[in-house]
């Protein structure tokens, strides 16, 4: 049997070669995507690593530490055990940089303050010859490029200014954010000399800039400082497992190599009696750092009471006032003494003042006075006294408050009641030496400053004047940065400079680096699980290219369906000299395997020319989709071996069902050379006809017995045929409504839909070729002639079926997807429900925003209201403003994974506006139908925090659907924050994003100050552009850098439309191959009815005849076709341009008819051109 | 008057010429008929297509009522075979996909200048040879017999002047050939076209009045 395998394979090769051809292109396409998707990850790979150099783990902080502390950590014990080698200090921050010649500016660019180690530690040569000196400045090729900047050049670079104070507390400097200074670029510095350096993983372009470690530190007045060490790991640490197993071990090494200063805590012996303050560089101690404290405390076997100080404008009683006093909370206990210690009677008076009554003031929490304040107010006990002080509010401005007390007591000036330890160090406050010279970040009248209250200043200092309780205290002033300003650590063991040592050790043990922001993170292993990507090209370019492989397999079927054809006779003889069907059919199973096989092997070549073609692709043409030209082709096993199997498999389940057809056909049919539909209507068809047929099949029995349905010679289509199209076209019909009404999503009821209209329009299809009924075809002339050939297309309603599902499958998604193309019109961007939520300009600042831009105390801090052209261009201009936590992008735009995407937090008087237009919502209720921002307060009982995204990124980029939670690694030993999708946003500009509510923002991401985001409302008929240079300019010092809303929406759009391209072009390639089939089977029916056309030819046809019948049928099919497909998409997507005001795919749809005008004649001249050729008296002769 | 003249016909093949046809000679008037007769290979279906102008002699004339179709250009020859030739064909060569009075129009379709009565002229042909119930018929749905009966009404459409038919009744029974054969002589009668008829049927070519038999190329009068 091999041999007949063998000789049968050797003599239809013709045939056989189409065969293993379209199995070949099958397998081509099939492994060709798959390759296409191992390339990109493995080019994002390669990328990330060359931008990570021998980075394999970084700790960073938000606050500086000391530079030793890298060298401690190497040099210390077990770091080499631990499996690391080198560590490298650096300061990373985000700068402006500005072009002093032409003015260009850069924002966002990444800052690199380092020295010789830096490149030594990445294992480049010469590293002290690379490393910047001086006002040296080097560049990386993409931000010399965007500055035009030379050798030589001016560059002025501005940073954010480090503050260990908040920003957005009472003493933080809000208007003084940034440092600049002049540099000189050296160089530009390629990726190969680490030029492009960067720990985050992205493929768009790096802009940094490197600049000598020493002199950013001078320039942040950080000497010695830095914010983030770089560490390698042997072994690369690219196990995700090691990696973090050697996570574990570094931290541990940070604890034991950090000081107290690295973790931002400042410790003091005072005396025997007062013990030691424990305090924070930031003035306030927050919750993590306050029990670690309260631990190491009660592991030394000391009580630590806390102190909370605040600075009191005024303190009032009685009509009288003391200006700028400090007041100090206590807990119950330390209160209690100092009640103790205090008078308390009520006849206790000082001063002149008129009795008042006290009855009044009963309910008020308490206060104690020193005896100097209570003098000077004149209060007794029992009197009511008022504190006013400032609180800066997070909605930023500085508000002026009042709380009311009772004088609980006088103490006199002695004790703890005369300490002046118990205020931190404000920087413009507690080193002044009078307080005519204090300069705080608060207005401060220095006019009601009286010579009494300078000489208190000069003899007491910063000894509180007033005293309440803890718990008041923290109702008042409390903010997310800490509700303690110290701790007091008191008992006899821990008392003198001893017992410092003893303390400091013991908090050393309980203070985590990470509670005090200093954490490890594993970049190396992150980065590569994020270079799998947010997208897998391979499943994406297999989806592309579906109609390609299902185009191919088809044809794979054809060309086998006609070889089988071709040889029905030889079948038939097989089964006159005693062959069984079933050795039968394992000779053409054999033959197919083989020929398979062949494919296999012609599809791997195949298959690197369609990846190479495709990676093309995506670095030219649809750039758009990728942002980057650094993808290359990397050809691994794997996807040739699943690329092959899987076209191996789907060829030969083709030509098994293929071969199915020959499974009833009897073996007098087989040697008359006919099987199934080759004789349409006609007597022999229940003998020899294949499945659609025969009177096979339980329904059709049915169906015959069924009156009005069972088939009858008067109708012209059997009403069997039609039931499955019919309910095809029902149910299609019914999804599409069900998507119009909402009933089912959009991609449901466009892919459902769609699908079941293509199916119905093709039955009707190929009930009406199977028909008969038709008018006679009579007259003459060339319509007449062109019917002839239209009529062709019935000989083989089969084959005729599958052409028209070929070229109708391509034209349906090259139609339908050009509706998906989204509009970028700036009008529409204006639309309060649209994507840019009718705000004209969208911005960010590189340094956080604090003050209200909206209010006018704000716009006089941010110099918003000075006078000249701007003025004016800022009426009526309101700015929305986002909390920015920065992260990765989740938009289209980064092909790697977001692991630490970006998230926004906007005020709620955004939210409440209900702006922007929402795709979904969980289970929305109440006002929150109407405004689903409202969602974003909603409560989970898991402490789940909810958000909302743009609908493409959660769906694209993060894979999470409604009520589905992203899990946000924190750091800090927080663990991971578990975020809720509850909305998501139709089309919108916050792609890059998720949006959770302020609140929980400041709960959750304290660290995080100011505004950083910032849509920008101009009235209707302004120059938003003019608006936008006049708020760049004015907010220069923040890197405030404006674009039009509809610019952003555009530039998602162009990637999803980039993605929509590379659909059709693919839809293109399908349709192609839907023409060669085509070609393929006007050909084999030129062949097979050569006899017919040679007796036409007998009697008077000649070639224009011929070629007028070909290319009537090619029209016909096409037509059919083209109709099918078109009619099916512009039904399919209704309801998506309905409800997105899309517009009908015009352009495309000239486009698709020239190339099928095109396509179809080549196909055509093809079989015309066989048609001509054949010997036609040979053909007469075949008897 | 059909003239065949000293007709030479030889095939390429790789070891030379190979002679079919050598120094062939006929004359026939209008309403003569012929049958021609010899073995297989003998080259018999050549000359009814030499005759029938589907294909060119190697040698020597063929003309039909004075005129040489072999000097007419291409749609010349066409428009020649589709007024004054009609074939019958062993095979039916009925196209499957047309019914049978659409096989009938077949040769109508691309005729032109000779009136617009081609359906009725179908019709009544297609009653002459009995099947007019069937002319809405396809091929697949007709005897062995009604097929031919079916080709001869689609040779005769145009009123041919010259009637060729190869093998009319090789393909069918005794009383269907019977059949076919009485219609093919009446219809000839009926038209005066000048037939020829290449069988291996001795009966049939019995009812002819002029019988040739071809062999070692030439044509003998028999």
């Amino acid at each position: 049997m091999l041999k007949l395998v063998l000789r049968n394979l050797s003599y239809y090769r013709r045939t056989n070669a189409a065969v293993v051809l379209g199995v070949g292109v099958a397998v081509a396409v099939l492994a060709g995507a798959l390759l296409v998707g191992e390339s990109v990850r493995a080019s994002l790979r390669g990328l990330f690593l060359q931008r990570l150099g021998r980075a394999t783990h970084v700790v960073s902080a938000p606050n500086f530490f000391r530079e030793a502390l890298a060298e401690e950590v190497r040099a210390g014990a077990g770091f080499r055990e631990a499996g690391f080698d080198a560590a490298c200090p650096l300061i990373v921050a985000q700068g402006v940089v500005t072009h002093e010649a032409s003015g260009r500016r850069a924002v966002a660019a990444q800052v690199y303050g380092v020295d010789a180690r830096f490149w030594e530690f990445h294992g480049r040569a010469g590293s002290a010859a690379r490393a910047p000196r001086s006002d040296e400045v080097l560049l990386s090729p993409s931000l010399a490029a965007e500055l035009g900047a030379a050798s030589g050049d001016a560059v002025v670079l501005r940073v954010e200014q480090p503050s260990d104070i908040p920003v957005e507390s009472l003493h933080g400097r809000k208007d003084d954010v940034g440092s600049s200074a002049r540099l000189t670029v050296r160089e530009t510095l390629g990726a190969q000399e680490l030029g492009e350096f960067s720990v985050r993983p992205s493929q768009t372009a790096v802009r940094a800039v490197f600049v000598p470690l020493s002199s950013l530190q001078r320039s942040l007045d950080r000497a010695g400082r830095v914010n983030t060490i770089l560490f390698n790991a042997r072994g690369e640490g690219a196990d995700a497992g090691e990696a973090s197993a050697q996570t574990e071990k570094l931290s541990g090494l940070l604890r034991a190599s950090a000081t107290l200063e690295d973790l931002g805590v400042k410790l003091r012996a005072l005396d025997d009696t007062r013990g030691l303050t424990f305090e924070s560089e930031s003035g306030l101690i927050g919750e993590g750092m306050e029990a670690a404290a309260r631990e190491a405390a009660r592991r030394t076997g000391a009580g630590a009471e806390p102190v909370f100080s605040y600075l009191a404008n005024s303190i009032r009683a009685g009509g009288r006032e003391v200006p700028y006093s400090i007041v100090t909370a206590f807990g119950e206990e330390a209160f209690g003494r100092l009640l103790k210690a205090s008078a308390t009677d009520e006849s206790v008076a000082v001063g002149t003042r008129a009795p008042s009554s006290a009855a009044g003031e009963k309910g008020l929490p308490e206060v104690v006075l020193n005896e100097w304040a209570a003098r000077e107010l004149g209060a007794r006990v029992g009197d009511a006294v008022s504190l006013e002080y400032y609180v800066w509010e997070e909605s930023g401005r500085l508000s002026t408050r009042t709380a009311e007390f009772r004088l609980a007591g006088v103490v006199p000036i002695e004790g703890e009641a005369a300490d002046r330890d118990l205020v931190p160090e404000y920087p413009g406050i507690t080193g002044s030496n009078s307080l005519a010279d204090w300069d705080p970040p608060f207005p401060v009248e220095l006019s009601r400053i009286r010579p009494q209250d300078e000489a208190y200043w000069d003899a007491h200092r910063t000894t509180p004047k007033a005293f309440i309780t803890l718990a008041r205290a923290q109702e008042l002033w409390r903010s997310r940065f800490g509700g303690l300003t110290s701790l007091r650590v008191r008992a006899a063991s821990v008392t003198g400079g001893a017992s410092l040592g003893t303390f400091s050790a013991a908090l050393r043990e309980t203070l985590e680096p990470s509670a005090a922001g200093l954490n490890v993170y594993a970049v190396r292993a992150e980065g590569l699980a994020a270079s799998r990507g947010a997208t897998d090209f391979g499943e994406y370019f297999l989806y592309f290219s579906f109609f390609i492989v299902v185009s191919a397999l088809l044809l794979t079927a054809l060309f086998f369906r006609l070889g089988v054809e071709q040889r029905l006779r030889e079948v038939g003889l097989l089964g006159a000299l005693g062959y069984t069907r079933g050795r039968v059919r394992a000779i053409f199973l054999t033959e197919a395997l083989v020929l398979a096989g062949l494919g296999g092997l012609v599809g791997v070549p195949g298959a690197y020319a369609y990846a190479w073609l495709l990676m093309k692709g995506l670095r030219t043409w649809w750039v758009g989709a990728v942002g980057t030209t650094a993808l290359e082709l990397h050809a691994g096993p794997w996807p040739f071996v699943f690329g092959v199997l899987g076209g191996i498999v789907a060829a030969v389940l083709c030509i098994v069902l293929t071969l199915r057809g020959l499974r009833r056909a009897s073996a007098r049919g087989l040697l008359a050379g006919v099987v199934g539909e080759g004789e349409s209507g006609g007597r022999g068809d229940g003998e020899m006809g294949g499945r659609g047929e025969g009177e096979r099949g339980w329904v059709k029995r049915i169906l015959r017995r069924v009156p009005f349905i069972a088939p009858s010679p008067r109708r012209p289509v059997a009403p069997s045929r039609l039931l499955i199209p019919s309910v095809a076209l029902v149910a299609g019909c019914a999804f599409l409504v069900a998507a119009s009404f909402g009933a089912v999503g959009q991609a449901a009821g466009f892919f459902g839909g769609g699908a079941l209209l293509l199916v119905a329009l093709l039955g009707f299809q190929s009930a009406w070729l199977k028909g008969r009924g038709r008018g006679t075809i009579g007259g003459s002339g060339w319509w007449s002639v062109s019917r002839l050939g239209m009529r062709n297309a019935t000989y083989r309603p089969g084959r005729s079926v599958l052409c028209i599902t070929l070229i109708a499958a391509a034209s349906f998604i090259i139609v339908a997807v050009d509706a998906f193309r989204r509009d970028d019109s700036a009008a529409a961007a204006r639309d309060r429900h649209s994507g840019g939520g009718g705000y004209a300009l969208l911005a960010e600042s590189l340094l956080p925003v604090v003050h209200d831009p909206n209010t006018n105390e704000g716009r006089d801090a941010l110099n918003l209201k000075g006078a000249g052209e701007g003025r004016a261009a800022l009426d009526g201009v309101t700015l929305a403003r986002l909390r920015l936590r920065p992260g990765d992008d989740a938009s289209c735009l980064n092909l790697y994974r977001p692991s630490q995407p970006r998230i926004l937090a906007p005020t709620d008087d955004f939210r409440r506006e209900g702006r922007f237009s929402f795709g979904g919502t969980l289970d929305a209720e109440g006002e929150a139908r109407a405004n689903p921002w409202l969602l974003l307060d909603r409560e989970f009982a898991d402490g789940a925090v909810p958000f909302v995204a743009d609908a493409t990124s959660a769906a694209y980029v993060l894979h999470l659907g409604l009520g589905e939670d992203f899990l946000l690694e924190r750091g800090g030993g927080l663990g991971p924050l578990r975020l809720r999708l509850v909305a998501t946003l139709a089309d919108s500009i916050f792609q890059g994003e998720l949006i959770v509510s302020e609140r929980n923002f400041l709960r959750h991401f304290p660290e995080q100050e100011g505004y950083r985001v910032f849509l920008v409302d101009v009235p209707e008929g302004r120059d938003a552009q003019g608006v936008a240079a006049v708020l760049e300019e004015r907010l220069s010092e923040f890197g405030f850098d404006a674009a039009s809303t509809a610019e952003r929406l555009a530039e998602f759009h162009r990637v999803e439309n980039t993605y929509l391209s590379t659909f059709q072009m693919l839809g293109g390639l399908g349709l192609a191959l839907g023409t060669l089939g085509l070609a393929a089977v006007l050909l084999r029916n030129v062949l097979e009815r050569r006899r017919e056309l040679a007796l036409l030819r007998a009697v008077g046809y000649d070639r224009r005849h011929f070629g007028l019948m070909i290319v009537a049928e090619n029209a016909l099919l096409l037509a059919c076709g083209l109709l099918t497909g078109t009619l099916c998409a512009l039904l399919a997507i209704a309801p998506v341009v309905a409800s997105r005001g899309g517009r009908l795919p015009l352009a495309s749809l000239g486009l698709l008819l020239a190339a099928v005008v095109v396509s179809g004649l080549a196909a055509s001249l093809v079989a015309t051109a066989a048609a001509l050729r054949a010997p036609l008296l040979a053909a007469l002769r075949e008897e | 008057m059909l003239v065949v003249e000293n007709l030479s016909k030889d095939y390429r093949t790789p070891r030379g010429a190979l002679p079919i046809l050598s120094g062939v000679s006929l004359r026939l008037n209008r309403g003569d008929a012929a049958a021609v007769m010899g073995p297989s290979g003998s080259g018999k279906s050549t000359l009814l297509y030499i005759i029938g102008a589907l294909e060119p002699p190697t040698s020597g004339a063929v003309t039909l009522d004075g005129q040489n179709p072999f000097a007419l250009g291409e749609r010349e020859l066409a428009t020649f075979r589709n007024r004054e030739v009609g074939f019958l064909f062993q095979d039916h060569c009925l196209l499957p996909q047309c019914s049978v009075l659409e096989n009938v129009l077949t040769p109508t379709l691309v005729a032109s200048g000779r009136g617009d009565d081609y359906d009725e002229r179908a019709r009544s042909l297609l009653e002459q040879v009995g099947l007019a119930e069937r002319m809405h018929h396809r091929p697949a749905e007709l005897s062995g017999g009604e097929k031919q009966r079916a080709a001869l009404a689609r040779a005769l459409m145009m009123r041919p002047t010259l009637l060729l038919c190869d093998e009319p009744t090789g393909n069918l029974d005794q009383r269907a050939a019977d059949n076919v054969a009485s219609l093919l002589f009446e219809l000839h009668r009926a038209q005066e076209t000048v037939l020829v008829v290449v069988t291996h049927s001795t009966e049939l070519a019995a009812r002819f009045p002029q019988r040739f038999r071809l062999t070692e190329q030439r044509l003998i009068e028999t």
